[in-house]
């Protein structure tokens, strides 16, 4: 446990050095939230997505620095540099998720303060959503991301990462369009009142799942790989 | 006396390169030099001990197995490594932060007064260190935590005279405060260990040529210098290699002073390790 607490200051008294980039982002995304009504519902999703992200730069660190052959002659293994990779990315996420919801509000009352005719409404429920659906994203890239790192390394992985997101965007933005295109409707009621009731629920417990599959195949590549 | 490392019979294959059994210990109290050209394994063999990667055969630490007590054992080792340590963007006093999780025997003190010895600042980003200052920061961390074994690899590869040399009397200081010490260094720069080391393990394209005592080496071997006439003079098992200069023969002998005895020819010159590695790699027999 010591040495994954080890491993877990390498790695966010790298991540100090990027401090001053980390405060720039959030206050972009809060400028960029307040610009619009509809925008800062969005603000949770940046900011989870973005410490998240930050987070898996860790992995650039130390394929700069050639570390993995250093770390791996410390006293730690693979089995824990994998684990403490995971905890650092999920409280990464976590950390985001709660400035998001934070912020938000925060926001809305500052813009209610200088516009009060148009004051916004703080609707909770969406913040929960927008905030669920933010880590659910980033749990979604970080799963496919860290495995892709172990196994061609994190630029390479990056890329893949790239690829894969244009790709899904493509995918779903095509099967929409032919949707349209063929005229075929699809009743989405049944859905949507089974994801008005566990949608959130459903989100987290996938969420989980995904990382913890995620975790299990990243540990067999580094495993298996000889650095 | 008992050895700190004891390797037997590791093998390990990639592609167009193969470490082909290789045995040797690093006796307690002494410094090991592994030398070798650039891929002659050197690296591999240390990855190996360090288990970083795997390999067939037995390779025990203070007489323990390297992948059954892997923890336990790398607690009691200092590693420098010349291609591969923390990020740059830490500074010596973060990397004391990070480094006393990792080891029970961290000494916090021992390390700042290392940092202070070496003129290393503290709070300075490594990346803006030089290339001297960052290999004696590589050592302090590795010898902050009083190691009873310490694995060097090229240590002193890409470094002028004086600080090669202060780096190599931190390592005679090392050896002499605990006989129970041992350090095992790999380098291509072999008269490096002409001063420092007990043994010389020579290996080339994966095999071990020679595992002999320093001083054998340096003081029995000999190169004897003849015409091609005394040449044919000498038995095949009188000698290990020879080299055909423009106007001589130049003999590599185990035995100076038997050669000697038994022929009466040409000059014999002491050969330096380096020249020793030269015959045995470009040498005919």
């Amino acid at each position: 446990m010591k040495e994954i607490k080890g491993l877990l200051k390498k790695d966010l008294l790298n991540l100090a050095s990027y401090k001053s980039t980390l405060i720039i982002v959030i206050i972009c995304i809060c400028i960029v939230g307040s610009m619009s009504q509809s925008a800062i519902n969005y603000i949770p999703i940046m900011m989870t997505t973005m410490i998240g992200m930050i987070a898996l730069s860790t992995f650039s660190y130390d394929e700069i620095a050639k570390s993995d052959k250093y770390i791996l002659s410390l006293p730690t293994n693979k089995k824990e540099i994998v684990i403490e990779k995971y905890i650092l990315v999920i409280f990464s996420i976590l950390i985001g998720a709660i400035l998001g919801f934070i912020i938000t509000p925060i926001i809305i009352n500052a813009i209610n303060y200088f516009n009060k005719e148009n004051s916004i409404n703080i609707d909770y429920n969406l913040l929960l959503t927008t905030t669920i659906g933010g880590i659910f994203g980033i749990s979604l890239v970080s799963g496919i991301q860290i495995p892709s790192i172990y196994k061609w390394g994190a630029e390479k992985g990056r890329i893949q990462m790239f690829i894969l997101v244009f790709g899904l965007i493509a995918i779903i933005g095509g099967i929409g369009y032919l949707l349209v295109k063929a005229n075929i409707n699809i009743n989405f009621n049944m859905f949507n009142n089974f994801l008005d009731k566990f949608g959130l629920t459903l989100l987290i417990v996938t969420s989980c799942i995904i990382l913890y599959i995620s975790y299990k195949i990243a540990h067999k590549i580094y495993l298996e790989k000889e650095n | 006396m008992k050895n700190s490392i004891e390797i037997k019979n590791i093998s390990k294959s990639y592609i167009g390169f193969q470490l082909k059994n290789v045995n040797f210990n690093v006796p307690e109290g002494s410094i090991v030099g592994l030398v070798g050209e650039n891929g002659a394994g050197k690296t591999t063999t240390i990855k190996a001990i360090l288990n970083i990667i795997n390999t067939t055969g037995e390779i025990k630490i203070f007489g323990k197995d390297n992948k059954k007590y892997e923890k336990e054992i790398k607690k009691d080792i200092g590693v420098v490594l010349d291609d591969s340590f923390l990020s740059e963007y830490l500074t010596a006093k973060s990397i004391n932060t990070i480094m006393k999780e990792f080891y029970d025997n961290w000494n916090e003190k021992k390390y700042f007064n290392y940092l202070k010895q070496f003129d290393l600042p503290t709070n300075k980003t490594v990346k803006d260190f030089s290339s001297g200052m960052k290999m004696k920061l590589k050592i302090a961390v590795a010898i902050s935590h009083s190691p009873r074994l310490l694995i060097l690899d090229e240590p002193t590869s890409g470094l002028d005279p004086i600080v090669r040399n202060e780096i190599l009397d931190i390592f005679r200081k090392f050896i002499a405060e605990d006989e129970k010490r041992a350090i095992l260094m790999s380098t291509h720069i072999t008269t490096d260990l002409e001063h420092i080391s007990d043994y010389i393990v020579f290996i080339e394209k994966g095999n071990i040529i020679f595992n002999l005592s320093t001083e054998e080496l340096l003081e029995n071997y000999g190169i004897v210098k003849c015409s091609k006439e005394d040449f044919k003079k000498v038995e095949n098992i009188d000698y290990i290699k020879y080299k055909k200069e423009k106007y001589q023969y130049e003999i590599l002998v185990q035995n100076k002073y038997e050669f000697r005895k038994k022929y009466n020819i040409g000059t014999i010159d002491k050969p330096s390790i380096e020249d020793i590695m030269l015959f045995y790699v470009k040498g005919e027999k």
